[in-house]
């Protein structure tokens, strides 16, 4: 009984080393390649919500970058939110213009780790919802449920206010590094 | 040896008559292509798992078998997470969040336990792919139908027209009407088999 006992224990310790050591393997095989695809994607996002934006000063780690076109003109920030949805938090990034107005968003995606319903909360990732923003100042960011004049994704008002709240809040936060040399 | 690879389509069909993995049917399939999504995630995982466990079948002693049919299940479904997000990153930004949602889908290590552990390796890629094959079927015939009338679109094409599309059976998209739409297609299935 007892040698049975150990050896059980052996066999499931095997089984389990092995398949660490190919997790492993796994890992530091494709962490380079994912690291690199994801730095690509965020320069790409970056540009995307602040056009016209090529060169980009991180200020704040992973969290809040200053855009300036070639010419070195200042033309906005950029930051990321993480307002709680209704499955977790909404990873945002915002592209505000020196003008205080939005110049675009883009929402994670359920790879990045968005966790809203496919289906219904994912919506707000949807174009036509995302480009409601552009050209708002902070304090037209409102749904049209909550007196404002942006519309909600049908039957995800959570998900689709969580966004809205979100950009409001950070644009509150962050507005004060326009000003160069905040 | 044929009919390990037919059984699984339709007359032994995972979830319709089986009734296993129907939390990811009933949860994924608000549109076709999320459910098709899950559907080729999981046939990626049922084909390296069956086949892992009927080549290591002999060697796992009896008292041992749910734990090593799990390390050998979530051990697959992290490789193909990190190797889908590194290798294929557009295809990862669509599949991505159903991959980690396939350790809890039972048919798995159902396949795992009542056939690869007791079948030969190439019985139990035959056996993966029907019961696969079966498995997309079902959760494609889901999305088809809730996204149909839920969304006026079959797979984000919209085909019932603008005024459908704006004012759908919207229920269809929610909980209720996945329960709804696989009551209808088990009692299908029920009737095609009783005749």
């Amino acid at each position: 009984m007892k040698r049975n006992t150990f050896k059980l224990a052996f066999i499931l310790f095997v089984a389990a080393s092995v398949s660490a050591t190919t997790l492993s393997l796994i890992y530091t095989v494709t962490k380079p390649k994912i690291d690199e695809y994801r730095t690509h994607t965020l320069q790409s996002n970056l540009k995307e919500v602040l056009e016209g934006a090529t060169e980009f000063e991180e200020i704040i780690t992973d969290t809040l970058w200053r855009g300036a076109a070639s010419s070195g003109e200042l033309l906005g920030i950029a930051f990321k939110v993480f307002p709680k949805g209704y499955g977790g938090p909404i990873e945002t990034l915002v592209g505000l213009k020196v003008d205080t107005t939005i110049a675009g968003i883009i929402v994670a995606s359920p790879a990045e780790g968005m966790k809203e319903t496919p289906g219904l909360g994912i919506k707000v990732r949807e174009d036509w919802f995302r480009d409601q923003f552009r050209g708002r100042k902070q304090q037209e960011l409102l749904l049209k449920k909550d007196g404002g004049a942006l519309d909600a994704v049908t039957a995800a008002t959570i998900s689709s206010r969580a966004v809205v709240n979100g950009v409001k809040e950070g644009v509150e936060r962050y507005r004060r590094h326009l000003v160069e040399g905040e | 040896m044929m009919r390990y690879f037919i059984n699984g389509i339709l007359r032994e069909n995972p979830v319709l008559v089986l009734m296993l993995g129907l939390c990811p049917v009933l949860a994924v399939s608000g549109s076709l292509r999320d459910a098709l999504g899950m559907g080729v995630a999981a046939i990626c995982v049922l084909f390296g798992s069956n086949l892992v466990i009927s080549l290591i079948r002999k060697g796992v002693p009896p008292q041992l078998r749910i734990p090593i049919f799990i390390i050998v299940i979530s051990t697959f479904v992290t490789i193909i997470d990190y190797t889908m997000q590194a290798y294929q990153p557009e295809l990862y930004q669509m599949l991505g969040v159903f991959v980690p949602l396939i350790v809890v889908n039972c048919i798995i290590l159902a396949r795992a336990e009542a056939f690869a552990s007791k079948h030969s390796v190439f019985a139990s890629i035959l056996d993966a792919l029907g019961i696969g094959i079966g498995f997309i079927l079902a959760i494609g015939a889901m999305g088809f139908f809730r996204e149909l009338l839920g969304n006026g679109s079959v797979g984000g094409k919209i085909i019932l027209g603008q005024s459908f599309h704006q004012n759908p059976v919207l229920f269809m998209v929610l909980p209720p009407g996945a329960f709804l739409v696989i009551a209808f297609l088990m009692a299908a299935m029920r009737k095609w088999r009783s005749q």
